[in-house]
């Protein structure tokens, strides 16, 4: 293995693959912890997005309806677990948990319904995301190929980053989503509807997954599997964590994850054995939050006796 | 035209014939309410008088069973805070509602937030800020944040956003509960700046001198009923309580008794917790027999922090303390409780009570390892019974069965039940926390007369409130608590408010 100029830029145009999926369920995370919502359901609704994406690729063979497919479906269930956790105050852990397992199952089962295959469901006939041409980078070989084989949602997950980013600091709206997580009650006596605010925060955060689902299992090989999120939607919560709800932060910490994942797949073809490098995402995911919580305690001390 | 028909005039806000039930309980029973323009309006009561639902009425947060709010001539049906808001009566609360981490103007302007096309416009809001904060000679910094303010600077706060809100009536709940003197002194002054400057003002309170220094009128209310409306000008504060409280209450002087020897010694106490500032610095002190130690001081000094280690709830870093010339530091809380220490907690909930428990469990907590009340761990549940009814019954806790859960008591009724089991602990030393919180006159009377009765019986009083009327009334001595060090000693005759809230703001005495 040998590590010039191409090999780098292999790495790079991998960690954006492995990156973007995880960003987009990040944020949607990043906005429930600013509305302090704990929400572990995110997973469940990515999982719901993969899913949804392939069902409506199958029929229509349409990438928008694909893509709208994947929102709607996620926004659903992210409703369902809304209402349960706001308006009904159920545990959010138990709410999300339940989310989980009730995606994991449903979309295996209805896998078998639709698809009729066990395990995976492949097939030439799907559309895949349109990438983004590359040409006009020039004759750079490097350039195309760290920018290559992208698609435009990738790109997007990007945009949608900046957006959000305005939207929480800049607008009114962005400032009463951040003040219903830090005093609901004051929120609520100055006549907001706090409620309203956390559930649509929850729905929109499934759109996000939705999207981060759709990319997963359409931005490279379109293909549904199995329980195919695989812990993202967990390692997303991570990162939205590890960003400090800031979208911006977020795109840094899920550009971490995305190298550890790009990394994991990378060493597979080395002589390491394949599942101890599949375990480095989440042994990264460990170590992150580790040091990101022993900073921030070091820093909280440092604050008191200054 | 005489000075009655000018005021006649200027009437804003009526509130008539009032009727507000919760379930069979008339919470308002026949209320008539006038408001003029430009006056300050005290509310006064005790707690359950019906104040706070009649506020809570007029600002839309609650629906009368009956009656109707004219607000300038014209009848008003409020359905929500939102809608009063929009009328022109604002609230000041008594539990602040703050963004900590958001500044000062982003919190006064929220809710009605200055746009720039898409965009929350932040400088706007500091400059209508800092405007309002000129206009009513409210110093505050737009940018600051909330985190970190003291009390008094969180509330102007609130009254600006009360001002911000464009409010024509502003009604205060009990606003002076957590301030300073010196806060109260502010406070007060700003309320009547802004009746000069033409707001209407109604100020919810039990605190009657403050009610005879800024008021222009005062409505009693006593269970729900209307009971008068007097010109502050012609009424006395004695007055005003014997219509608050139905009786006279006698304002008993309290003899002083020579102290005896020390019940409790402190000396270079030393607790550092969390932070680098130490909670507890370096503190001696001592109570003696016969004697009422108040300690005063502005919440968070490290009054509670004290009060655990002293019952053993937390342990110190080094020091010692001895109660009888018995070693207590650091000992469990079982072992500092049988050398004869009882305490009132500050939180009757967190550490006063088991809200699940009845109320005769709560009664019989720490008194039923006594030899008449059980034996070899075998409670005697019909003495332990008589035993909790007589304590429920002495100290007048509002109850039909003391089966009933904690819980199901008032806050007031659960802090009597808590100081009738402490003092009836009958130890030499009794740690009194802010033991009269959320009860109302006669019954703080009470407890007050039975913590002065400890102390003549000869047992050893320690005195932790937050509420200066109360040190001053019960102390034979007083230290001010400040930032975990005691910052100077007054005895009862040469203490005084003035000198009083300037130590414990961190001052020094001359």
């Amino acid at each position: 293995m040998n590590i010039d100029a191409n090999y780098l830029a292999v790495v790079f145009n991998s960690t954006i693959r492995m990156t973007t999926p995880i960003l987009f369920v990040a944020l949607g995370s990043a906005l429930c912890n600013r509305v302090f919502i704990f929400n572990i359901g995110l997973e469940g609704m990515m999982l719901t997005g993969a899913f949804a994406a392939i069902v409506a690729n199958f029929y229509t063979h349409s990438v928008l309806a694909s893509i709208v497919a994947a929102m709607v479906a996620s926004m659903l269930v992210a409703w369902v677990a809304g209402i349960f956790m706001v308006k009904f105050k159920g545990a959010m852990l138990v709410v999300g948990v339940s989310i989980n397992t009730l995606m994991g199952g449903l979309t295996t089962f209805l896998m078998q319904l639709v698809f009729h295959v066990q395990g995976a469901y492949v097939s030439s006939d799907l559309v895949s995301l349109p990438k983004i041409n590359v040409n006009f980078l020039g004759n750079s070989h490097v350039l195309k190929t760290m920018f290559g084989s992208l698609t435009w949602l990738d790109l997007f997950a990007f945009v949608a980053a900046i957006l959000l980013y305005f939207h929480l600091f800049r607008t009114v709206t962005g400032f009463r989503m951040r003040s219903v997580g830090i005093n609901k009650p004051a929120a609520e006596s100055l006549g907001i509807k706090a409620d309203r605010i956390q559930i649509l925060t929850v729905v929109f955060s499934g759109l996000l997954s939705g999207l981060g689902g759709c990319l997963l299992s359409m931005g490279g090989v379109t293909m549904f599997a199995q329980n195919m999120t695989a812990g993202r939607g967990f390692i997303a919560m991570a990162a939205a964590t590890l960003g400090a709800a800031n979208p911006l932060g977020v795109v840094v910490s899920s550009a971490f994850f995305g190298f550890a994942q790009s990394m994991a797949n990378m060493l597979q073809n080395s002589s390491i054995s394949s599942q101890l490098t599949m375990a480095l995402p989440y042994f990264a995911t460990v170590v992150a939050l580790a040091i990101f919580n022993y900073v921030k305690i070091r820093n909280k001390r440092r604050q008191l006796s200054a | 035209m005489s000075e009655q028909d000018k005021k006649e005039k200027n009437i804003i806000l009526q509130m008539k014939h009032i009727v507000k039930y919760y379930g069979a309980l008339a919470a308002n029973d026949d209320i008539n309410l006038t408001l003029h323009e430009g006056e300050i309006l005290a509310v006064i009561g005790e707690n359950g008088a019906g104040k706070t639902t009649l506020m809570k009425t007029l600002y839309g947060l609650e629906h009368p069973t009956s009656g109707e709010i004219v607000l300038r001539g014209e009848p008003l049906h409020l359905k929500s805070a939102a809608q009063a808001i929009s009328h022109g009566i604002g609230m000041v609360q008594q539990h602040f509602m703050l963004f900590d981490p958001f500044t000062v103007a982003e919190n006064i302007v929220y809710g009605r937030e200055p746009k720039k096309g898409l965009f929350f416009d932040i400088k706007a809001a500091n400059e209508t800020v800092a405007a309002l904060s000129k206009q009513y000679e409210l110093p505050l910094n737009p940018t600051d944040r909330i985190e970190g303010m003291p009390v008094g600077l969180r509330q102007r706060v609130e009254i600006m956003k009360v001002l911000y809100q464009n409010a024509d009536i502003i009604i205060f709940d009990e606003p002076t509960a957590v301030l300073t003197p010196q806060e109260v002194r502010e406070l007060l002054k700003t309320m009547k700046n802004l009746a000069k400057a033409g707001k209407s003002i109604i100020i919810i309170t039990h605190k009657l001198n403050e009610v005879m220094e800024v008021a222009d009128r005062a409505m009693v209310m006593r269970m729900g009923k209307h009971i008068a409306d007097v010109d502050i000008a012609d009424t006395s504060i004695e007055e005003l309580s014997m219509m608050m409280v139905g009786r006279k209450l006698i304002d008993k002087t309290i003899e002083t008794i020579p102290a005896g020897e020390d019940v409790l010694k402190v000396d270079d106490l030393f607790l550092q917790g969390g932070g680098s500032v130490p909670i507890i610095d370096h503190l001696s002190m001592h109570v003696a027999k016969g004697e009422i130690v108040g300690i005063a001081g502005v919440s968070g000094n490290g009054q509670s922090e004290l009060s655990q280690v002293l019952l053993g709830l937390r342990r110190a870093d080094s020091g010692s303390i001895t109660v009888c010339g018995q070693d207590i530091f650091n000992k469990k809380v079982r072992q500092v409780r049988e050398t004869g220490v009882a305490m009132i907690p500050e939180d009757r909930y967190l550490w006063g009570s088991a809200r699940e428990a009845t109320i005769s469990e709560t009664a019989m907590m720490g008194h039923y390892r006594r030899p008449t009340l059980s034996k070899n761990g075998i409670l005697y549940t019909k003495k332990l019974r008589n035993f909790a009814q007589n304590l429920v019954d002495e100290f007048g806790v509002k109850t039909d069965n003391i089966q009933l859960k904690t819980g199901s008591l008032s806050g007031g009724n659960a802090q009597k039940l808590i100081a009738a089991r402490e003092i009836r602990q009958h130890t030499p030393l009794l740690i009194a926390c802010e033991p009269t919180r959320g009860v109302d006159i006669g019954a703080m009377e009470f407890i007050h007369d039975r913590l002065i009765e400890k102390r003549s019986n000869g047992d050893a009083v320690l005195l932790i409130s937050s509420e200066l009327t109360e040190i001053m009334k019960l102390s034979d001595r007083i230290y001010v608590m400040y930032d975990g060090k005691i910052n100077g000693e007054f005895t009862r005759e040469n203490v005084n408010e003035e000198d009083l809230g300037l130590l414990m703001m961190g001052g020094k005495k001359e």
